[in-house]
């Protein structure tokens, strides 16, 4: 940790990474809800428990769809978005070019998407969270008129800070690994234009991968940690 | 306390700077680069086969040779972006193949390099892409900064293209820009890696007498490499030819062309 902390780069990949992820990632989170809500309704109406439907959605959008959504909205974007332009740079020799001046390039062009990623994706689950409840309120409001407030009320009701805490832990090691395979698969790319989309896909690919299998390591390790 | 210039050439030599102190006859005859017995391959194929340099400071050196010979591999050999796989580059009286990574950073902060196709980073402008290597190895204000790129794409020709992006530039410019960008920290030593391939006749012979100007300006050591004969002609003060993996000639132009090797004169035809 030495400087220049390279901010101006940091600030850059905050913009292609968060803010030109959030309207897709935040489109899912809608779509999401919206289609969940209406999917359980006639679940929950059959047993009779339509009342407990927004703390079932509530709880569902947090705990698992919301962070596992986003994480596989961000690795097809984001992913490709790297391992595309770190792949062109290795091939045009920009690469080469940042270590030929005396810059560690792993610094400058890895350390500044890992750290975007890690520090983007809570933030990002977290607008999908919310577009998820409120599309849900929307599903159930038209089956059934109901106040935001009280359809909120009811969905956080049993909820407590912990809920919060492991969703966010587990969005904190997707972006790790969305970040860290995108920068690696950009970083080996080889064979100019064929390698780099060779790159983009494998990082996609192996991305999505890891973050499905990092979900199901980390739903067991919360689970015996958390409840 | 006064201090001799040998002391001053020994401190140099240990903290990888140059002494600026000497006469102009001896400045010139201290050798910037050294290259000795030089091999590198890739899996199977020799590409460097015991290649021996020297490059004095002020001296401008051409290296020739055909296709795949190893010229561009051999830059990239001398500014540390691979290593060797056996043989001793020697820069400022340092052997650079056995040092660490902070070390050999603080030796390319004095060497510049100019990519075959300029590499100018896309995601900065032509402004930033010169102001890379300053806001990372100076201490320069943000003003002084922004003095010193107007000054370097001055040089170039360029002071009109500051905010301009690099694909928005021609290949003639990106090559202008990306020469600026190898002089930001005023190097002692310049590497250029076919300065004039995929131009036209014209911009090609601009391209030439900027680098005349600079080296002249600037009085580095640089080692060019190219296909380019009548460039070699007009900016070499001497000129090697690579082949096989190693040097078979070096010499001036004159004497390449009277040479009586049969690989040298059939190089020399043609090219010309």
């Amino acid at each position: 940790m030495r400087r220049p902390f390279e901010g101006q780069e940091l600030t850059r990949q905050f913009d292609e990474i968060g803010s030109k992820s959030l309207p897709l990632v935040a489109l899912a989170g809608a779509a999401i809800g919206f289609v969940l809500a209406l999917e359980s309704r006639s679940s929950l109406v059959h047993f009779g428990a339509q009342s407990m439907l927004p703390a079932a959605l509530v709880y569902s959008i947090i705990h698992e769809t919301g962070p596992i959504v986003t994480g596989l909205v961000v690795s097809g974007r984001v992913g490709a978005g790297i391992g595309a332009e770190l792949g062109s740079m290795k091939v045009t020799e920009q690469i080469d070019a940042i270590e030929a001046s005396g810059v560690n390039p792993y610094k400058f062009l890895a350390f500044t998407r890992i750290l975007a990623c890690i520090l983007v994706l809570p933030l990002l689950t977290i607008a999908a969270d919310f577009c998820g409840v409120f599309f849900g309120w929307i599903a159930e409001n038209l089956a059934e008129p109901v106040s935001f407030q009280r359809f909120i009320n009811q969905g956080f009701a049993g909820a407590t800070f912990k809920d919060f805490l492991a969703p966010t832990f587990r969005t904190v090691v997707f972006g790790l690994i969305i970040g860290l395979i995108g920068c690696f698969q950009g970083m080996r790319t080889k064979g100019g234009t064929a390698g780099v989309g060779l790159s983009a896909t494998s990082a996609v690919v192996l991305s999505s991968l890891f973050v499905i299998l990092a979900d199901v390591i980390l739903v067991k390790i919360i689970l015996v940690f958390f409840s | 306390m006064i201090r001799s210039d040998q002391q001053i050439l020994l401190d140099g030599e240990t903290s990888g700077a140059i002494p600026r102190t000497e006469t102009s006859r001896e400045k010139h005859d201290v050798p910037a680069m050294v290259l000795r017995g030089l091999h590198k391959s890739f899996e199977r194929q020799i590409v460097l086969d015991g290649v021996d340099l020297t490059v004095k400071r002020g001296e401008t050196l051409a290296m020739l040779g055909r296709s795949g010979t190893g010229k561009s591999v051999l830059l990239k050999l001398i500014i540390g972006l691979q290593r060797p796989d056996s043989g001793s580059i020697r820069i400022h009286d340092q052997e650079i193949t056995r040092l660490d990574l902070e070390a050999l950073n603080a030796i390319r902060k004095t060497m510049g390099f100019l990519f075959q196709h300029a590499a100018l980073y896309d995601s900065l402008s032509v402004e930033q892409n010169i102001a890379f290597p300053l806001k990372r190895h100076t201490k320069m204000t943000a003003s002084e900064r922004g003095d010193r790129v107007k000054q370097l794409l001055s040089s170039v020709g360029m002071e009109r293209d500051l905010g301009k992006m690099p694909s928005d530039i021609s290949g003639g410019m990106q090559k202008r820009v990306g020469l600026a960008r190898a002089l930001a920290l005023e190097p002692a030593i310049l590497l250029l890696d076919e300065p004039t391939a995929g131009l036209d006749p014209i911009t090609s012979g601009e391209i030439n007498e900027l680098i005349l100007k600079l080296q002249e300006e600037h009085d580095m050591a640089s080692i060019v490499v190219t296909h380019d004969l009548q460039s070699a002609k007009t900016i070499a003060d001497r000129i090697a030819l690579l082949h096989e993996g190693q040097v078979l000639i070096e010499g001036s132009f004159e004497d390449l062309e009277k040479s009586d090797n049969e690989f040298v004169s059939e190089f020399m035809k043609r090219d010309s």
